[in-house]
């Protein structure tokens, strides 16, 4: 070829190339491959179907309205038509249907080998071996439930206690001092929170608007009490060691120490029997006196709280036309009775007791499956009480121990015993949807279906101002290899030779309908939600002063400083771990890379002598863990501020390498009186790393 | 070179920074929503892709002074977008019906100037390709498609469930450019539990916005700038109000406010 | 054949001695070593995604567009130096145009690789064309940086023809000559191109309305940013090509040009950076008291610790004044201290100012509420960068030794 027809060749090619599709086709192909490479996943195709349920996840149980696409449910949607929630959703509800897929989630039943691996076996297995390990226990049964709101309880508390076992018990939590002090002031039932018709509340250490009691449904009184754009109909004020969510939405803060909620109940009660407001009953005067001990310097120097800001807020609420004091623990757990004393006692200078938009009494539910226990006596229940013994070596460890939708190994301080018992427990067996910490230290792992693939139920969870009940339904089929543990207890059960006088779940809340004079088919059918006024008439309260003051007497531990717990619904439970979506709702101020951070305002900061990104630890003595410090004025002085839920060993990898596990810092004392553990009060220390 | 762009409905929110506490619910619906793909870890914020963020927001005074506010950041869908005249590609718009600043991932080449552009953080780009872990991609919705790494996201005010309210109201007989309170909401705005959102169209007079954005204690973040945004709050607290725009020490709160 | 001399040394330019192939060959494997460092990062970032990188979307922009901006600006020079040359008939550049036109052909083309890892979906790359949005500074500076690219592209294609054993082809070397003779209007339509996008890039900024560090307002059609880009970049330009020129004498040790030639280009460089000093004086001073208290800001808040401190922006002034003064006065300028000093100063000040619009622009918190945020580039940028710089090294290795880039080195070492 010479250099003319190269040239000509050149040229044709080039004009035959631009002229044909090959470049043109080419370059638009580029676009449809750089957006659907094949490892990215496509959106499915499909109707979308809505239904109506509950959050199993949530622990009040909070309404959601599943949207299913080709029968696989992707979204978890607020229910507006459910009467207790009214649209509201907590992100942990918000999250369900992701959790359902998350890698934590247990997706065989898991038998732990001799060589200590978690192994998977068939279901046939899984119930033989348990079936077994039963029957050779007999009475050395242990169960301890996290789920208190569930009917499912009750087969659990058949299964144990016919057989000649008192050991079945609930995760600790709010309503056991609740009761405590209720029944020490004269209550008969539950206590309740009439919420919904409050025009003002006083949340004593509950974190009400966050994760405290019925959160939904307090956060829709909170939206409906204070309509976008115009006058706010109800209050809201807030003690408690940290400017936390609930705090944020409150009209006051009172930046109350943690573990001094008693001690602020009976300030204000000081200043409300200065201003005449002390509505009359048994023991008033005894009463007044130690109240008129708690004055507000006395209180100031206690609590922290400012004494005038104390004022304003007992003002403000003796002003109210129905106000309301709810005393709770930041955790949820851990509190003692003696500040719900001092809360009732409130409540009843007040003339609140009974009253609409006050306290309330619940009754306590009747159990339908035969040989449980009642919830009373179960709450009434010391599971730590137990536990403690068991480690101490007088109560002897449990042959079997079975863990129900609970996490204790993680949720529990770690003087509580539990690492005992585990250690101790012949066989441990653990009911979960999430490979939690307390799973994987069990010698079988059950995958317990999710609330949206079974049959369960939430009866009245505490916090409630009125009797209600919901039921989950399955939606779907369960995913993997996981099942309704309600079935399988039941199935358990009759092999076992234990009576229950219930064929299966569908049948127990069939039961349980009746009994509460509720339309079962009707709530299947439609996702309605059974409610019930709480009933007026019970016995006048008393001021129980004697119970108030023994329960004074508690020592509480000197440290320089004190741990102020932040818990945050959407980081999940101890039983959920953290969901997928929620490692991004995760402050800058809650963790910083892998290390939690500890916030604390600047004049602690520059007491101890560290400032904003210095690397520490936090101690209680025992246990030190590492943190990041950050600056944040809403934090008491002399208090740091650490993030619960974070420092999981356990379920995947939006849970674990995230900071550490506060309840670590935490140690326990009983309350004088009632007996109950209490660990609200930690102190720690902060020292440079 | 760009103008406000203005339309006969005009999408918009008013949120309530007085009844929002920061519990994060907006950002799960969100992200849910919008088949955002979960992140391992997401301590380093400004690389977790979030269309709506809350920023937590302090009065500056010391303890016990000290307030605490929250502030959850969507697209702003600005009437006077930085973003769209900056685009080289026309990948982001101000164009259709409702005022939503669209963003069309399939076309954005990835060059990041909206980003630089946009005073609000409101954009994120996809650093990396999106991974659902195990089986979480099967809880993607049908809604949103997947994107993937190298393009820039944002907030789109739900665009999809305006698309669904429409499509519903034609089955009804209804005029879809006429939908009545509530029929389009965003997922944000449906999931809050304390109701602090509340969206319509800010130019109709039978929607709640209309009405909100007119509050005394109403403001839009940085007006000064002239993005003229689309999202409003409302705060009873003046500190607050002020921490919307940039002032001088002798600007009173809101004397730039626009009507 | 000649053992005395390089065995490629028939390819050498005419009358010009070079360095032996074994020492020539270890020099380019050093270069060669950093251009697969930097090749590693290039593929981790297009493989993985630019998650791999420092940035983040608080700084979507970063090192890679600091560098852009700088090596642009840096490599007016050959836009400039040919618009003298070719247009103006500033016949004594015609010694040092040459190298000018090198250096901006690896200026441009080294940026233009940036890009291409710099953007998200490098596939679409095309999309600026096809779908250009012509209200976008960005579209003009693609348009005008690709087509100055291909005029850079014919502008190096002469020289490559005129290499002794290529010109030795009757076709080429009338090809070399016909490219020569088309110069002028090659050169004019660069001078276009480049005015067109130094200036784009700098409205790329000033249209910013929601960055008060970077908004500029109108003046005639564009945000004068337009304008300070282009002075700036023809100050820097042609002290750049001075530097690499006199780098260059250094490592070979053989002068190049005349030290007269590099006296006009700096007289040149510091006239339009009087210009340019002059404007950007002014346009700080009128940000600082009028357009940012207009936006409720205050100059301090502007800046933040040491890391985004005023040291900065006081460098970038101090680096653009003294050499105003150094380089206009006769007697310092003739002082070749000095004289490289301030053009060294200037080409600190012009890459600090590309610097401060792309980062500290973005560290900036607009909202109140919001928090200064830092950003360091990782080894992914830097690597990137020195590919681009090896890369660059390289090929003006290669040119220097085989094309006859400097008409005037064989008379001035004709005693060597």
């Amino acid at each position: 070829m010479n250099r003319r027809g190269f040239l000509k060749f050149a040229a044709g090619g080039t004009v035959g190339l631009v002229a044909s599709p090959i470049i043109w086709n080419t370059l638009y192909d580029a676009v449809y491959w750089s957006q659907n490479w094949g490892w990215i996943p496509r959106v499915p195709r499909g109707d979308s179907t809505y239904m109506r349920t509950i959050s199993k996840l949530c622990p009040s149980g909070t309404g959601i309205r599943v949207r299913l696409v080709d029968g696989q449910p992707v979204r978890a949607l607020s229910d507006p038509d459910n009467p207790l929630s009214r649209g509201a959703l907590t992100a942990l509800a918000a999250a369900e249907t992701q959790l359902m897929v998350s890698p934590a989630r247990l997706k065989e039943p898991l038998r732990r080998t001799p060589d200590g691996a978690l192994v998977a076996i068939s279901w046939e297995e899984a119930e033989k071996l348990l079936r077994e390990k039963l029957a050779e226990a007999g009475g050395s049964t242990a169960c301890i439930s996290g789920d208190p709101t569930s009917t499912v309880n009750e087969l659990l508390s058949s299964l144990v206690e016919s057989r000649g076992s008192a050991d079945f018990y609930f995760m600790p939590d709010d309503e056991q001092a609740a009761l405590a002090a209720w029944s020490a002031m004269g209550g008969m039932g539950r206590l309740g929170y009439d919420v919904d018709n409050s025009d003002f509340i006083l949340a004593i250490g509950a974190n009400m608007l966050e994760s405290w009691g019925t959160v939904a449904r307090n956060r829709r009184n909170f939206s409906a009490g204070r309509p976008a754009g115009q006058e706010a109909r109800v209050k809201f004020a807030y003690a408690g060691p940290v400017q936390n969510n609930t705090a944020a939405g409150a009209d006051w803060w009172l930046p109350c120490r943690d573990g001094m909620e008693m001690e602020l109940a009976l300030g204000i009660a000081h200043l409300l029997i200065k201003a005449g407001h002390a509505v009359p009953s048994a023991g008033l005067d005894d009463f007044k006196a130690l109240a008129g001990e708690y004055t507000p310097e006395k209180v100031a120097a206690l609590t922290g709280v400012d004494a005038g800001r104390l004022a304003e807020v007992a003002k403000a609420l003796a002003g109210a036309e129905k106000p309301l004091v709810l005393v709770g623990s930041a955790l949820g757990a851990g509190g003692g009775a003696g500040a719900v004393m001092a809360g009732i006692a409130v409540n009843m200078l007040l003339g609140r007791v009974g009253a609409e938009g006050g306290l309330v009494n619940l009754p306590f539910p009747t159990p339908v499956v035969t040989g449980a226990s009642d919830y009373r006596t179960v709450v009434n229940r010391n599971l730590i009480a137990w536990s403690q013994s068991v480690a101490s070596g007088e109560t002897e460890a449990p042959r079997v121990l079975l863990i129900y939708d609970a996490n204790p190994l993680y949720s529990l301080p770690s003087d509580s015993g539990m690492e005992e018992v585990f250690t101790r427990s012949g066989f441990k067996v653990a009911m979960a949807s999430f490979l939690s910490e307390s799973c994987a230290r069990c010698d079988l792992v059950l995958p317990a279906a999710m609330g949206l693939e079974r049959f369960d139920d939430c009866y009245t969870p505490y916090g409630s101002g009125e009797v209600s009940w919901c039921i989950s339904h399955p939606l779907v089929k369960p995913f993997y290899n996981s099942r309704p543990m309600g079935e399988v207890l039941i199935s358990l059960a009759k092999e076992l030779g234990v009576e229950t006088g219930v064929k299966d779940m569908p049948g127990l809340l069939y039961k349980k309908a009746y009994s509460l004079g509720a339309n079962f088919r009707k709530m299947v059918e439609s996702g309605a939600v059974f409610q019930k006024k709480a009933s007026g008439a019970f016995s006048v309260p008393v001021y129980n002063t004697d119970a108030i003051r023994t329960a004074l007497t508690l020592k509480k531990e000197a440290a320089p400083l004190s741990l102020a717990p932040v818990v945050v619904l959407g980081m999940g439970t101890a039983q959920t771990g953290i969901p997928p979506f929620a490692t991004k709702i995760i402050t800058e101020y809650q963790l910083a890379g892998h290390s939690s951070v500890a916030q604390m305002n600047a004049a602690t900061a520059d007491k101890l002598g560290v400032r904003k990104g210095a690397r520490v630890t936090v101690g209680n003595g025992k246990v030190k863990v590492p943190a990041l410090v950050d600056i944040f004025e809403g934090v008491l002085p002399d208090a740091v501020a650490l993030s619960a839920g974070l420092g999981h060993t356990a379920f995947d990898e939006f849970s674990r390498n995230k900071g550490s596990n506060i309840m670590t810092l935490t140690s326990i004392t009983r309350e004088p009186g009632t007996g109950l553990p209490v660990w609200s009060s930690a102190g720690v220390s902060v020292d440079k790393a | 070179m760009s103008e406000v762009i203005d339309f006969k409905i005009r999408w918009g929110m008013v949120i309530d920074l007085d009844k929002c506490t920061g519990c994060g619910a907006c950002m799960v619906a969100c992200q849910a929503e919008n088949n955002l793909a979960p992140q391992v870890d997401a301590s380093n914020k400004l690389r977790a892709l979030n269309w709506l963020t809350v920023y937590r927001l302090s009065n500056g005074k010391s303890f016990p002074d000290h307030e605490v506010a929250y502030l959850p950041r969507p697209c702003m869908q600005c009437g006077k977008p930085s973003c769209v005249s900056v685009c080289p590609v026309v990948a982001t718009d101000k164009r259709e019906e409702g005022g939503i600043v669209s963003q069309i991932p399939p076309r954005c080449i990835g060059c990041r100037y909206c980003m630089a552009s946009c005073p609000y953080h409101a954009r994120y780009f996809n650093w990396y390709d999106p991974k659902w872990p195990g089986d979480l991609d099967r809880t993607l919705t049908p809604d949103v498609s997947t994107r993937p790494r190298g393009v820039v996201e944002k907030c789109s005010f739900c665009h999809h469930r305006w698309m669904h309210a429409k499509d519903a109201a034609i089955l009804k007989g209804e005029d879809p450019m006429d939908l009545p309170d509530g029929a389009y909401i965003t997922a944000c705005t449906e999931a809050c539990p304390n109701g602090a959102i509340t969206f319509g169209d800010l130019n109709n007079p039978k929607h709640k916005v209309y009405e909100l954005r007119q509050s005394p204690h109403a403001f839009r973040l940085l007006e000064r700038l002239g993005t003229e945004p689309q999202v409003y709050y409302l705060s009873k607290r003046e500190w607050v109000r002020r921490q919307g725009d940039n002032y001088l020490e002798h600007e009173a709160t809101g004397d730039n406010k626009k009507v | 054949m000649d053992y005395s001399k390089p065995v490629d040394a028939a390819l050498f330019p005419e009358g010009c001695q070079r360095c032996s192939l074994t020492r020539f060959m270890a020099w380019m494997g050093i270069l060669g070593v950093i251009l697969l460092w930097g090749l590693y990062a290039a593929v981790r970032v297009l493989g993985f995604g630019l998650g791999e990188t420092g940035m983040d979307d608080y700084f979507g922009f970063g090192l890679w567009i600091t560098f852009d901006l700088a090596v642009i600006a840096l490599g007016a020079g050959a836009f400039f130096t040919g618009l003298l040359r070719y247009i103006l008939n500033i016949d004594e550049l015609k010694n040092i145009v040459n190298l000018a036109a090198v250096i901006g052909f690896l200026c441009y083309t080294g940026a233009m690789l940036i890009l291409v890892l710099d953007i998200g979906q490098p596939i679409r790359c095309w999309f600026g064309y096809w779908y250009p949005n012509v209200h976008s500074m960005l579209t003009e500076v693609i348009f005008c940086i690709t087509c100055y690219c291909i005029v850079l592209i014919i502008e190096y294609v002469p020289l490559i023809l005129e290499n002794r054993q290529l010109a030795r082809s009757r076709f080429i070397s009338a090809l070399a000559h016909n490219f020569h003779l088309l110069m002028p209007l090659f050169a004019g339509i660069g001078a276009f191109l480049s005015t067109f996008h130094q200036g784009s890039l700098g409205g790329m900024y000033g249209v910013l309305f929601g960055r008060p560090y970077l908004y500029r307002e109108g003046f005639f059609i564009w945000p004068w940013t337009f304008f300070l880009f282009i002075l700036s970049a023809i100050s820097a330009g042609p002290m750049f090509t001075v530097l690499v020129c006199t780098i260059m004498e250094k490592m070979s040790g053989r002068r190049l040009v005349t030290w007269e030639v590099k006296q006009l280009m700096g007289k040149i460089g510091g006239t339009m950076l009087l210009v340019y000093t002059v404007f950007k004086l002014a346009d700080t001073w009128f940000w600082a008291v009028d357009l940012l208290p207009r936006e409720g800001l205050t100059f301090d808040q502007m800046f933040y610790g040491w890391i985004y401190g005023k040291w900065l922006m006081w460098t970038e002034l101090l680096c653009i004044i003294l050499p105003v003064i150094f380089l206009l006065k006769k007697s310092t300028r003739e002082n070749p201290k000095i004289f490289y000093t301030m053009l060294t100063l200037t080409c600190i000040s012009i890459t600090l100012n590309r610097y401060l619009l792309t980062v500290q622009a973005l560290a900036i918190p607009v909202m109140p509420f919001d928090a200064w945020r830092t950003y360091a580039p990782n080894w992914a940028e830097w690597g990137a960068c020195a590919l681009v710089m090896a890369y660059a090294a390289m090929v003006l290795s290669l040119s220097y030794r085989y094309l006859p880039m400097f008409p005037q080195e064989a008379r001035l070492n004709e005693n060597k």
